[in-house]
C-alpha cells in the first residue's frame, strides 16, 4: 500500500502542477482585469500544438520549444486581450459567452490546419525513466513538478519584487488610484493577459508530449483549474497554488479507495462542499453581502 | 429558320433530359463524428465511405431499370452527441429525403437515431457503435453491419481461458462501447478471471497512472483495453513505463500499422487482440481493399473505414434488389434479404438487423509483424495479420 501511496502522490504532484499552472493564470486574468476566461483551457492546448510545432519544425530542442511555445501564446494573449476581452471588461456575462465562443472557434480551427489525429512528440524527458523503489516514472514527470516549481517562485518575485509587478497588483487593486501614480492600466492589462496565457502555453508544452497533443487536451485541466481557483479562493495566488496541487493530490489519491470513474465526482464534491461553507474559498477574502 | 430554330432547341432539350434521364445520382445520408473528442475514429469511417462513393462511380454507378445511378453523399456532423444526431437523423429524413442513412460512430447516438429511422421509414445501418442491445429493440429499421460487443468478445473470452489469463484486469471508456465491453466478457469468463481491477475512464481523458496502481495492486496477469487507438496507444506506453509486464489485450484498433508507429515493437509485442479487419491477412478481399485504400489515403486501412466502406455497397445491393432508390420501406425490405462478399466477409443481417461478420484474434510479433491466431484454421506466421 505505501508503494501505492507513493505512486499516486507523485502522480498528483505532477498533474496538480499542471492545474497550479492553468489556474494561475485564470486568476491573474480574473484578478487584474476581472475577466473570467473560459477559453483558457484551449490556450493550453495550442502550446502543445505549438511546442510540437517548433520541435519538429524549427528547432529540434524540447527546451527551446517550450519558450517558443510560451512566447508565441503570449503573442496570441495580447491579440486576444486588445481585439476581444478590452472591449468586453466591464460585462461578465459577455466574456463568458465570448469566451465560450473562442473554444469553438479554436478546437475547430486546430482540427482544420492539424486534422483530428492527436499529435505525439517524444523528447529524451520522456522516454527516459526513473526507477523509484519499484516504480517507475518517466523523467517528464518531475520536469513538471521542477518546472512549475520554478515558473511560480519566478511570478511571485515577479509580481512582488519588480515595478511591474508592483503595477499589476496595483491595478488588480485600484484601477483608478493606479492610474493617479501613472500606471497605464491597458498596459497593465495587456503585459497581465500576456503572462497568463505564456503560463497556458508552458503547461500545454509540459504535458503535451507525456500524452498526447489533440484539440479538447486543455478542457478536463481547464474544469480543474477552475474548481482550484474558487477552492483556492477567486483572484488569491497563495490559492490558485494550494488548490491546484490540492486537487491533483486529492484526484489522484481518491483512486486508492474508490473506482477512478468516481475521481471527478470527488473533485467536485470537494469544490461543492467549498461552496457551502466557505464560498470565498481558502485564501479569499469575503465580500461584504457575500454569503 | 425561325422554326428550324426552335426545332433544333426542341431536339436539344430533349437530348439533354435523355442525358438526364440516363444518369441521376442517388444521395445517401451519413452521420459521423467530424468533430469532437472522436473526430479520429470519424475520419476513418468517412474514409471508407468515400471509397466506396468513389469506386461505385468510377466504375460508372450502379444500374437500375435501365437508369444509371451515381452517388453521392449528405453529411451531417453529430459530434458523438445524442441530441445532435437525432436531429440530423431528422433532418436527412425530412428535408434532404435521403433513401437510406449509413453511419454513426457511439452506441448512444445510433440508439437515439432509430426511432427517427422507424418514425419516417427511412432504413439506418450503422457501421462502427458496438453495443449489443441496439439491434435488440425490434426497429425494422434498424441494421448493423459491424460485429456487436458479443460476437468480438466470444473468441476472445476463449483465447483468454485457454491461456489461463486471470485475474484480468480492465481500463475501459465510460460509455457504451467500453462498459457494454467490460459486462460482456465478464458474462463470458468464468469467476476467477473477474478478480482484477475493473477501471473506467471518460473520453479526452489522456492519464490511466492510478489505473496502473490499481492493477498494480490486484496482481492482474493481464489488462484488456476497450478503447480506441490514440487512449490504447497512451495507456500502453504508460503501463509499460510504470513498470508492469502484464499481458496486453486489446481491441481492432490496436492491431494495425498506424498503432506501431505510435508505439514501438518492444511495447507491442506478444499483445493480443480481437480485430474484425486484420489488415494484412492473406485473405482476398481485404488484400484488395487494403490496397485502394492505401493508394487513395496513404496509409494502412482501417476496421472502420472497410466496415462503412462494405455499408455503402449494402445499400446500392439494396436499392438495386427493391428496384427503387427512393422508397425507404421498400429498401428496408430488400435490405434484410441481400447477402453479399464485403471487404470485412460474408455479409447478411439476421432476423434483428445484426450481420455476423468474421472475428479474428491477431497477436504482435517481436519485430513488429502481426499474425491470425484465431479462427485457427486461418492462424498464420508473423507478418499476415
Amino acid at each position: 500500500m505505501a508503494t501505492a501511496i507513493l505512486e499516486q502522490l507523485i502522480n498528483g504532484a505532477m498533474m496538480g502542477s499542471i492545474y497550479v499552472l492553468m489556474a494561475l493564470g485564470m486568476v491573474l486574468i480574473y484578478g487584474v482585469m476581472h475577466v473570467l476566461n473560459f477559453a483558457h483551457g484551449v490556450l493550453f492546448m495550442v502550446g502543445g500544438y505549438m511546442a510540437h510545432l517548433f520541435f519538429f519544425n524549427l528547432t529540434g530542442s524540447y527546451p527551446l520549444a517550450i519558450i517558443c511555445s510560451m512566447i508565441t501564446l503570449a503573442l496570441i494573449g495580447m491579440v486576444l486581450e486588445r481585439l476581444i476581452f478590452r472591449s468586453l471588461r466591464d460585462n461578465l456575462r459577455m466574456q463568458i459567452v465570448a469566451s465560450l465562443g473562442l473554444i469553438l472557434i479554436i478546437q475547430n480551427g486546430v482540427v482544420q490546419l492539424w486534422g483530428p489525429h492527436a499529435l505525439q512528440m517524444r523528447p529524451q524527458t520522456v522516454d527516459s525513466l526513473v526507477k523509484v523503489g519499484q516504480l517507475s516514472f518517466t523523467v517528464q514527470h518531475f520536469v513538471i513538478i521542477g518546472v512549475v516549481t520554478l515558473a511560480v517562485t519566478t511570478l511571485y518575485l515577479f509580481l512582488t519584487r519588480t515595478r511591474l509587478g508592483t503595477a499589476m497588483r496595483a491595478t488588480s487593486q485600484h484601477p483608478e488610484a493606479a492610474v493617479v501614480v501613472g500606471i497605464n492600466p491597458n498596459r497593465v492589462y495587456t503585459i497581465t493577459f500576456m503572462i497568463a496565457c505564456a503560463l497556458a502555453g508552458l503547461g500545454g508544452a509540459l504535458l503535451g508530449p507525456l500524452f498526447l497533443i489533440f484539440p479538447q487536451m486543455g478542457d478536463a485541466p481547464m474544469l480543474k483549474a477552475l474548481s482550484a481557483i474558487i477552492i483556492g479562493g477567486m483572484g488569491s495566488v497563495p490559492g490558485a497554488i494550494v488548490g491546484g496541487l490540492g486537487i491533483g493530490i486529492v484526484e489522484s489519491m481518491s483512486t486508492l479507495v474508490v473506482p477512478t470513474d468516481y475521481r471527478d465526482t470527488i473533485v467536485f464534491g470537494v469544490l461543492i462542499l467549498m461552496l457551502l461553507i466557505r464560498p470565498w474559498g481558502i485564501f479569499g477574502v469575503r465580500v461584504r453581502g457575500e454569503h | 429558320m425561325g422554326r428550324l430554330r426552335i426545332a433544333a432547341a426542341l431536339a436539344a432539350a430533349l437530348c439533354a433530359q435523355a442525358a438526364h434521364a440516363q444518369d441521376e445520382t442517388v444521395t445517401i445520408g451519413i452521420v459521423t463524428a467530424e468533430t469532437g473528442p472522436l473526430a479520429a475514429p470519424g475520419k476513418f469511417q468517412m474514409n471508407g465511405f468515400n471509397l466506396a462513393v468513389e469506386t461505385i462511380n468510377g466504375a460508372g454507378g450502379f444500374e437500375l431499370d435501365g437508369t444509371t445511378y451515381k452517388l453521392e453523399l449528405q453529411v451531417y456532423d453529430t459530434r458523438c452527441n445524442a441530441a445532435e444526431g437525432a436531429s440530423a437523423m431528422q433532418r436527412l429524413a425530412t428535408v434532404d429525403a435521403v433513401p437510406i442513412v449509413l453511419g454513426e460512430l457511439c452506441s448512444p447516438v445510433a440508439a437515439a437515431e432509430a426511432p427517427i429511422a422507424q418514425d419516417f421509414q427511412v432504413p439506418l445501418i450503422i457501421t462502427v457503435p458496438t453495443a449489443a442491445n441496439l439491434t435488440e429493440e425490434g426497429n425494422p429499421f434498424f441494421f448493423r453491419i459491424n460485429a456487436n460487443n458479443h460476437q468480438l468478445n466470444r473468441a476472445l473470452a476463449e483465447y483468454i481461458q485457454a491461456n489461463e489469463i486471470k485475474p484480468l484486469a480492465f481500463i475501459a471508456w465510460n460509455n457504451d462501447a467500453g462498459r457494454g465491453g467490460v459486462n460482456g466478457m465478464h458474462a463470458l469468463l468464468p469467476d476467477d478471471y473477474k478478480d482484477g481491477y475493473v477501471g473506467y475512464f471518460n473520453v479526452g481523458e489522456v492519464d490511466f497512472s492510478n489505473h496502473i496502481t490499481n492493477i498494480r495492486n490486484a496482481g492482474a496477469k493481464g489488462i484488456m483495453l476497450l478503447m480506441d487507438e490514440e487512449p490504447g496507444a497512451l495507456a500502453i506506453r504508460q503501463i509499460r513505463d510504470a513498470g508492469l509486464d502484464a499481458q496486453l489485450v486489446g481491441t481492432l484498433a490496436m492491431g494495425s500499422n498506424r498503432f506501431l508507429d505510435r508505439l514501438n515493437a518492444t511495447y507491442l509485442n506478444g499483445m493480443v487482440q480481437y480485430n474484425s479487419f486484420p489488415p494484412t491477412a492473406p485473405i482476398e478481399n481485404i488484400k484488395a481493399f487494403n490496397d485502394s485504400y492505401k493508394a487513395k489515403y496513404g496509409e494502412e486501412s482501417h476496421g472502420f473505414a472497410a466496415q462503412s466502406y462494405d455499408a455503402v455497397f449494402a445499400a446500392v445491393e439494396a436499392m438495386k434488389a427493391a428496384g427503387t432508390t427512393t422508397d425507404g420501406s421498400a429498401i428496408r425490405d430488400a435490405l434484410a434479404e441481400i447477402s453479399f462478399d464485403g471487404v470485412i466477409g460474408p455479409i447478411k443481417f439476421d432476423e434483428k438487423g445484426q450481420a455476423a461478420p468474421p472475428v479474428y484474434i491477431t497477436e504482435w510479433c517481436e519485430g513488429g509483424d502481426r499474425k491470425v491466431i484465431f479462427p485457427t484454421e486461418l492462424a498464420s506466421d508473423c507478418g499476415s495479420g
